[in-house]
């Protein structure tokens, strides 16, 4: 029995090292279940032990794996899992981000004196028709935070189905209405009601930080991260030749974020794309763990590929079946003679709900639009 | 294989359910264990007709809560029958009853609907099955609720006190993963992953559940199948897409898959319209070549 309990904490431990959410429970229940059946059958072990620590299937490849490793026939020591390699802070690679301690915002330093000294003159109205590519101020940037941010709360707004109880308008609740009037002997006095809950808005941002995309790309992360705090479940990623998940980095309490240690996450910032891959990979380890069917997806990007189109098809399509809405957003597209012609972009296009531009900030606020409704 | 295990794989045959040991297994386990049971797979493995089967082996009653968004406890578990309560007070007006008497009749057990969640902890005889069907589709909120019941099985009525389960029910719960459960609900089950039917078993099925198909155009249905599947498909076609093409064949009186007429229905097994466009009149002649090429 020792022997079973010893070999359930190694594979457990060797599990998690693994990845595979395995907890203290799951290994009780295989301890469980293990007693409950014949221990000489290698292929009925692995049944239960599947069953009793709940592997999920794409997990199942790994489980099977350490299992081979754990089940010998000479019941000795199973040989140690290999640890997963730890991430380490690699030196910045690429252009970083710049970093401004006074500014306090991301962007460039070197603050030229812009037309908002003018009397007159609305620097909200100006900043939302002007291109990301152009250089901004640090006053700009914060004017364009604060607008971002208002403009984020609208998402925060989005209504459910779940009919929950409610003090304003709505409709009639027969049944509450009724217990209510128990109170008063079965007079119906006043009518209780019920309206959609307010739900948290389901976002996944997928931003593009290839070389094509440099000059967007500082407003594009900005935005989106301004677009976090109004709706803090939102999980943003960015990609270029691999998908780095970036809402780890972005916890609370990590505002401040260093955007040195952020350019040292993502590898070959600024360097070429691999949509396809990136969006594959979004699919498979990110989104199959979270499919709802109402996270909307936006994507930011240009579309210029230079994997295969195929296979971006293909992870557009897996993507947008599990998604409630797919938005594209890309930068490109604010020119009016803008045509979806770089074979990337033709590729996804069938399958996305939206395409919209995003070179400047009325672009976005458009779109933001679309990720209400 | 255990014998238990074997056992029960036998009976589940009997029942025309032709079982993988794994499924099997986790039935077993989870009566052993007397843990909830949940079923993940594709649409149209088998997943519900599984708990179907359960309640027909123990000869017991099968009870079904489907999940949807915005599913509440009022349908789930119980309400008061509000207006029988009405009337009863109504009628109970003039007359000089004790008020607490009438308070503890109208909020007895008679007044009380059960639904499914309550149904199966209350029920006298023997333990119910409860299938609560696609769980994904309900939302956190219920998750939760769901947790709380399936760890006690009890439920707590304010105006009636605790009701604690009789017999702790055969509980299964279906997802098709259209969002990832919670993974506290997932720990508290055990959990089994039904996959598509291996060639062999397919045809069993076929064989088993419609026992007039010859079995040369069953193992023709089998492989096509089989390489059907094999291709990138949105919505891969189950052991009940199987089953109702099989029928559709049957019905057309054919003894052997021909193009023409797998073209003319491959809307019993691709529900997509990707899916159909996908698949191209060529397509389709390689793959009836491919199954009528015997093994």
């Amino acid at each position: 029995m020792t022997d079973i309990a010893l070999g359930l904490g190694r594979l457990g431990r060797a599990l998690r090292n693994q990845g595979v959410g395995v907890t203290l429970r799951d290994e009780l229940d295989a301890a469980d279940a293990l007693c409950l059946v014949g221990l000489a059958d290698r292929e009925e072990v692995g049944r239960t032990l599947r069953i009793a620590l709940k592997i999920p299937r794409f997990d199942l490849a790994t489980f099977e794996r350490l299992l081979g490793l754990f089940w010998s026939d000479e019941a000795g020591v199973p040989p140690a899992a290999p640890l997963r390699p730890r991430q380490a802070p690699a030196a910045p690679r690429g252009p970083a981000l710049h970093w401004d301690p006074d500014a306090r915002r991301m962007g460039v330093a070197h603050a030229a004196p812009g037309p908002g000294d003018r009397p007159g003159w609305s620097r909200e109205a100006l900043l939302r028709r002007r291109p990301f590519a152009e250089e901004w101020s640090p006053r700009d940037l914060v004017a364009m935070e604060r607008l971002l941010a208002r403009l984020a709360r609208r998402l925060a707004t989005r209504r459910g189905r779940r009919l929950v109880p409610t003090r304003g308008r709505g409709r009639a609740d027969i049944r509450s209405s009724y217990r209510r009037a128990l109170r008063t002997s079965g007079e119906l006095l006043s009518l209780a009601r019920r309206a959609r809950e307010v739900r948290e808005p389901r976002v996944a941002f997928l931003l593009d930080t290839s070389g094509s995309m440099d000059a967007h790309t500082r407003f594009l992360l900005s935005f989106t991260l301004a677009l976090r705090r109004a709706a803090p479940s939102a999980e943003v990623f960015v990609f270029n030749t691999e998908l780095v998940h970036l809402t780890p980095w972005l916890a609370a309490g990590k505002v401040q974020l260093s955007l040195d240690r952020l350019a040292a996450a993502v590898p070959d910032w600024s360097g070429g794309t691999r949509i396809g891959e990136c969006l594959a990979a979004f699919a498979d380890e990110h989104f199959r763990r979270s499919p709802d069917g109402k996270t909307v997806v936006v994507v930011l990007s240009d579309g210029l590929d230079r994997g295969d189109p195929a296979l971006l098809a293909q992870s557009v399509r897996r993507i947008r079946r599990r998604a409630r809405k797919l938005i594209w957003l890309n930068p490109l597209a604010g020119d009016a003679r803008y045509e979806p012609s770089a074979a990337g972009m033709r590729a996804a296009l069938p399958f996305v709900d939206h395409l919209g531009s995003a070179h400047d900030l009325r672009s976005l606020e458009k779109a933001l639009a679309h990720l209400v409704a | 294989m255990t014998p238990e295990i074997q056992e029960l794989l036998a009976a589940l045959e009997g029942e025309g359910y032709v079982a993988e040991p794994s499924i099997a297994t986790a039935l077993f386990l989870a009566r052993e264990l007397k843990k909830p049971l949940l079923v993940e797979g594709d649409a149209g493995v088998g997943k519900t007709e599984l708990a179907k089967v359960l309640a027909r082996l123990l000869s017991t009653e099968l009870i079904r809560l489907q999940c949807y968004e915005g599913l509440d406890v009022q349908t789930a578990l119980y309400e008061w029958d509000y207006p029988r309560q009405l009337i009863r007070l109504r009628l109970s007006e003039g007359r000089s009853e004790d008020s607490q008497e009438l308070e503890a009749r109208i909020f007895s057990r008679n007044y009380l609907l059960e639904r499914p969640l309550l149904r199966a902890i209350t029920r006298q005889d023997r333990a119910a099955v409860l299938l609560i069907d696609e769980v994904d589709r309900a939302d956190d909120g219920f998750e939760a609720f769901l947790l709380e019941l399936l760890s006690d099985f009890q439920v707590t009525i304010p105006e009636l006190g605790t009701i604690r389960a009789e017999h702790t029910p055969h509980v299964l719960l279906t997802s098709n993963r259209t969002r990832e459960l919670g993974d506290a609900l997932r720990r508290r089950c055990l959990y089994l992953y039904i996959e598509h039917p291996s060639l062999e078993k397919e045809v069993r099925i076929i064989r088993t559940r419609l026992p007039e198909t010859r079995e040369g155009l069953a193992g023709e249905v089998g492989r096509f199948l089989q390489a059907l599947r094999a291709r990138e498909l949105v919505k891969p076609p189950g052991v009940a897409e199987t089953l109702d093409w099989t029928q559709a064949l049957l019905r057309l009186r054919q003894d052997s898959l021909e193009a023409g007429i797998v073209t003319q229905t491959l809307g019993c097994l691709l529900k997509d319209r990707h899916d159909l466009q996908a698949v191209t009149a060529s397509d389709v002649a390689a793959l009836v070549t491919l199954a009528r090429e015997a093994p």
